[in-house]
């Protein structure tokens, strides 16, 4: 069972308050820190697993600056074989890129695998559809929001993938195929510090980008401005005699849509 | 000093001294002395056991063999934090720490917000004169409640003239819990990356706010060259000089209670007690349990991240129903965690917790 | 022919009601509306769209990525390629949406809460909703768009007549990815994090015996109950039921937090909340801070008055 890990390095602003640039064409991440991202983590934790039980090798795959080499150490600390960085030149803000270069990467360096993983989405863009995307141009079945496998057979995989409202849909993919995975499917492992270190000694393998495009499609999208989303208002006391604040309290309630 | 736990440890008779002093053990499925066993002979260890552990230190002083139990407890932990199977609410604080050089997440651009509080300028460490760094600890950094503390001292200090600076942004978590849950490498890249600026700036004094930070920068941080001390040395200092007044009298009674990492683990007993002596009006009292036998709030080694399965009576709440039968209103302390730890049950029966820092700004 | 297209969700004999943001959307491009629905019985509006597409598909079948992609070949075989494509956000939605791009080359925006007024280019969050990016299809070509639920719902505009109706069957579907059966998601104890309305109690409550009010507040209220550590220190309630950095972290709809203070480590297991309601006796407790509601006052008059207007 060989597997291909997608991972992406992605700024930690959960807590931040991020300042756009006046002139609205940028979002300033100077000063925030970044991390595997989080979708990502559980797609490894997921593959390493798997490949305890079933052997096989996992190779992750991150594209971005050589920065990146950060999620690669970690997935290879994890448990992955070794690492591909896509060199890519600044942030490649479309999906349908990233899935463009991916696929090219894959096929042109002759990856082989038996299942490519990736998270569901990232944290910073929030697009969740690279490896949909990728999987169509692969021409390979699909499967997102997996949120456990059941069983693997012989060229077949049965999983669930997470519906809404607490329902979840079991199918049955043929292999090869492309997954993306959702966070809780698995407790990712944790990965100290002295792990890292040693991941370090593993070498990583990088690539330049602009190899894998063919010199087609740029971007299908292009972001033209960053804005700020309307405010939260600050907290409301609820003013008058306690019927009073209980009947307004009752009117939010049914507001927000949590009572009839 | 991993390797030197694992050969102590063959040395321990049971003796049971450590389990009579343990805050935890005989009230939680926690047993020291039983743990030192299961290590001696090998057996398997529960997964949960080590993290009942607070790091209070008071099995480690009180072995007659020198086993240094507390020290066995972080080498079984640190093997866990290896292995990566460790509960999920320590490992979401570990790796929050290696992100944003602290245990709670938040954002290091933030860490030195809290000095806008004040009504003056507080330099950079590197524009002082005297290199005295103010060490703020995470906690102290982002909690609401806390943020008071560094607010606080940087007044008095201020106030008696004693000059100190900070290092804003750059401070990062100063790795004594980290050590303490067992993951070494990410305490050394701590410590490495505070001991680069200690040194890039010339830090001559360090002001621990926390009796965590003193700690590990006193006892862990190898020989730096550096005088560090807990805010309230050098606040007792500037009192016996007459550099601080305390004036305004204050009413009722207080007790104190002597956090785990300032009084049993580094022997400042005396400083704080004579900085409550010198308030006008205040009776200080005491603890049955006090000084070496103070019984531990619960905060230390991890048990901020960590809440044990079991239920039982938090030692808070028994510190809190001493301090009443003592007659006390108020319990002082001067640690973050400790703070933390016995104002809710505090607040329940209608007594107030106070960090030092805080009753002098009542006073002076 | 210029026209939006949209792909309706239908889970389990319902036509969802996020579909209605689709609408909303396809409503505000001012251009001919067809919806394609999945085989079943299930009311929908006649006067939302102008044409709807019915197949003989069924719905578990219709929201697979590569079915949809092959119906859809017939569709444009039918009627030309849609100007816009546009699927509700959730799981089987983005899904779709994902594959459809990939399989027609086709530029993709997910999540989409806002556009132009030129309908030019669209709005989407970015790091979870602390930036938006304006997105512009410089390709003029057809774009596919997953829309957020509650984004464009209030901009449907009824049609003045009733919908054509048109049919597609006999779509050749795809047997490498086969579906199974539904499946409810385990329930081994309450799962406080998948509730969407949370009443929360804290120490404030003063003693076990004010409890089972609670209890029925949240029954009459359809609500779930969760607390703060203090309240399962005590054994008042389970550890399941705790919010915190040592319990779970919760994103309901709405928090309602009863007597709690807002001790940090209870903030960081609910402030990502979409909306928080705090009634506390003391008006300095820092919960206020992130609480977008408040009532000061005394946490079990609040309950029980509330319990009183709601049964009256």
């Amino acid at each position: 069972m060989d597997i291909i890990v997608l991972t992406k390095r992605v700024p930690v602003t959960q807590e931040e308050e991020l300042k756009i640039a006046p002139d609205g064409t940028s979002v300033d991440l100077s000063r925030v820190p970044f991390r595997m991202n989080d979708w990502d983590n559980y797609a490894v934790e997921e593959a390493v697993r798997l490949c305890e039980k079933q052997g096989g090798v996992i190779t992750g795959v991150s594209i971005g600056d050589m920065e990146s080499d950060e999620v690669l150490r970690r997935a290879i600390a994890m448990g992955a074989k070794d690492g591909c960085l896509i060199e890519s030149q600044g942030v490649v803000n479309d999906p349908f890129t990233r899935a463009l270069l991916l696929k090219g990467f894959i096929e042109k360096e002759n990856l082989s695998f038996n299942m490519i993983f990736g998270g569901v989405q990232a944290e910073d863009d929030q697009f969740g559809v690279t490896c949909g995307i990728l999987a169509a141009m692969l021409g390979l079945p699909f499967a997102s929001m997996v949120i456990g496998i059941d069983e693997i057979q012989n060229d077949a995989i049965i999983l669930r993938r997470e519906l809404e409202g607490g329902i979840q849909e079991r199918i049955k993919i043929k292999m090869p195929c492309v997954l993306s995975i959702q966070s809780g499917i698995n407790e990712p492992r944790y990965v100290s510090i002295m792990g890292i270190r040693k991941a370090s000694k593993v070498e990583r393998k990088y690539f330049k980008a602009d190899k894998y495009l063919d010199g087609g499609a740029g971007s299908l999208i292009d972001v033209i401005r960053w804005f700020y989303p309307p405010k939260k208002e600050g907290a409301v006391i609820l003013q008058g005699e306690l019927e009073d604040t209980c009947k307004q309290l009752l009117g939010i309630l049914k507001e927000k849509g949590v009572l009839q | 000093m991993q390797e030197q736990a694992a050969s102590r440890v063959l040395v321990c008779i049971q003796c049971g001294k450590c389990t009579g002093g343990c805050p935890e053990s005989g009230r939680t499925p926690f047993n020291i002395r039983m743990l030192m066993r299961k290590r001696q002979f090998k057996y398997a260890i529960e997964e949960a056991l080590p993290w009942y552990c607070t790091a209070c230190n008071t099995c480690t002083l009180r072995c007659p063999r020198d086993v240094k139990p507390s020290e066995v407890v972080i080498e079984i932990r640190s093997s866990m934090v290896e292995n990566g199977d460790i509960p999920v609410t320590i490992q979401k604080a570990l790796e929050s720490t290696f992100v944003q050089k602290n245990p709670w997440g938040k954002p290091r651009s933030k860490r030195g917000d809290w000095a806008e509080k004040l009504d003056f300028k507080v330099p950079h460490i590197s524009e002082t004169e005297h290199k005295r760094l103010l060490f703020s600890c995470c906690i102290h950094a982002y909690d609401p409640r806390c943020m008071v503390i560094p607010v606080n001292v940087a007044t008095i200090l201020n106030k008696a003239g004693y000059e100190f600076g900070i290092l804003g942004e750059e401070e990062c978590c100063c790795g004594n819990e980290i050590r303490r849950i067992g993951e070494l490498g990410l305490f050394e890249e701590l410590m490495e990356e505070n001991k680069a600026n200690f040194e890039e700036y010339g830090v001559k004094e360090i002001i621990a706010l926390s009796p965590h930070c003193m700690n590990t920068m006193k006892n862990e941080y190898g020989d730096m060259g550096i005088k560090v001390m807990h805010y309230t040395e050098v606040l007792s200092n500037l009192i016996k000089e007459g550099a601080l007044k305390t004036e305004r009298p204050l009413k009722g009674g207080i007790i104190y209670h002597d956090p785990c990492f300032l009084g049993k683990q580094n022997k400042v007993f005396v400083e704080p007690r004579d900085i409550l002596k010198s308030l006008n009006n205040v009776e200080v009292r005491e603890f049955a349990r006090s000084r070496e036998t103070s019984l531990c709030c619960e905060g230390g080694g991890g048990r901020m991240f960590f809440d044990v399965e079991v239920p039982y009576q938090r030692n808070g709440e028994i510190r809190v129903a001493d301090a009443q039968k003592a007659g006390a209103d108020t319990i002082a302390t001067a640690c973050p965690f400790c703070l933390m730890n016995l104002e809710d049950p505090a607040k329940e029966k209608g007594l107030f917790v106070k960090d030092i820092s805080e009753i002098l700004m009542e006073v002076i | 022919m210029s026209y939006t297209l949209i792909i309706s969700e239908v889970r389990r004999g319902v036509f969802e009601e996020r579909n209605l943001d689709s609408l909303g959307l396809a409503h505000m491009l001012k251009k001919p509306v067809y919806m394609l629905l999945p085989d079943g019985q299930y009311p929908v509006n006649e006067r939302w769209s102008d044409v709807l597409i019915k197949t003989d598909i069924k719905e578990e079948l219709f929201t697979a990525p590569k079915n949809i992609c092959l119906l859809l070949d017939k569709v444009i075989e039918r009627f030309s390629m849609p100007d816009v494509i546009i699927l509700t956000h959730s799981s089987s939605g983005t899904e779709c949406a994902s594959y459809i791009a990939g399989y027609f080359k086709l530029p993709v925006i997910t999540d989409v809460n806002g556009m132009d007024k030129d309908a030019k280019t669209f709005y989407k969050s970015y790091y979870s909703d602390k930036v938006y990016g304006e997105f512009a299809v410089p390709g003029q070509g057809p774009v596919v768009i997953t829309v957020r639920s509650g984004a464009f719902r209030g901009s449907i505009e009824e049609r003045t007549h009733a919908s054509k109706e048109e049919t597609i069957v006999g779509v050749f579907l795809d047997s490498d990815r086969a579906f199974i059966e539904f499946v409810e998601e385990e329930k081994t104890e309450i799962d406080i994090t998948k509730a969407e309305f949370l009443v929360s109690v804290g120490r404030g409550v003063g003693n076990k015996d004010e409890l089972p009010a609670y209890d029925e507040l949240t029954g009459v209220l359809n609500a779930t109950l969760s607390c703060s550590r203090p309240v399962v220190d005590k054994l008042w309630l389970p550890k399941a039921r705790q919010v915190g950095q040592s319990g779970k972290t919760v994103r309901p709809k709405v928090y309602l937090a009863m007597g709690i203070s807002g001790a940090f480590q209870h903030i960081a297991g609910m402030k990502d909340s979409e909306c928080i309601i705090a009634v506390n006796k003391d008006p300095e407790a820092p919960i206020f801070q992130y609480a977008h509601y408040g009532i000061v006052g005394d946490m079990n008059k609040v309950r029980d008055k509330l319990k009183e207007l709601l049964k009256g």
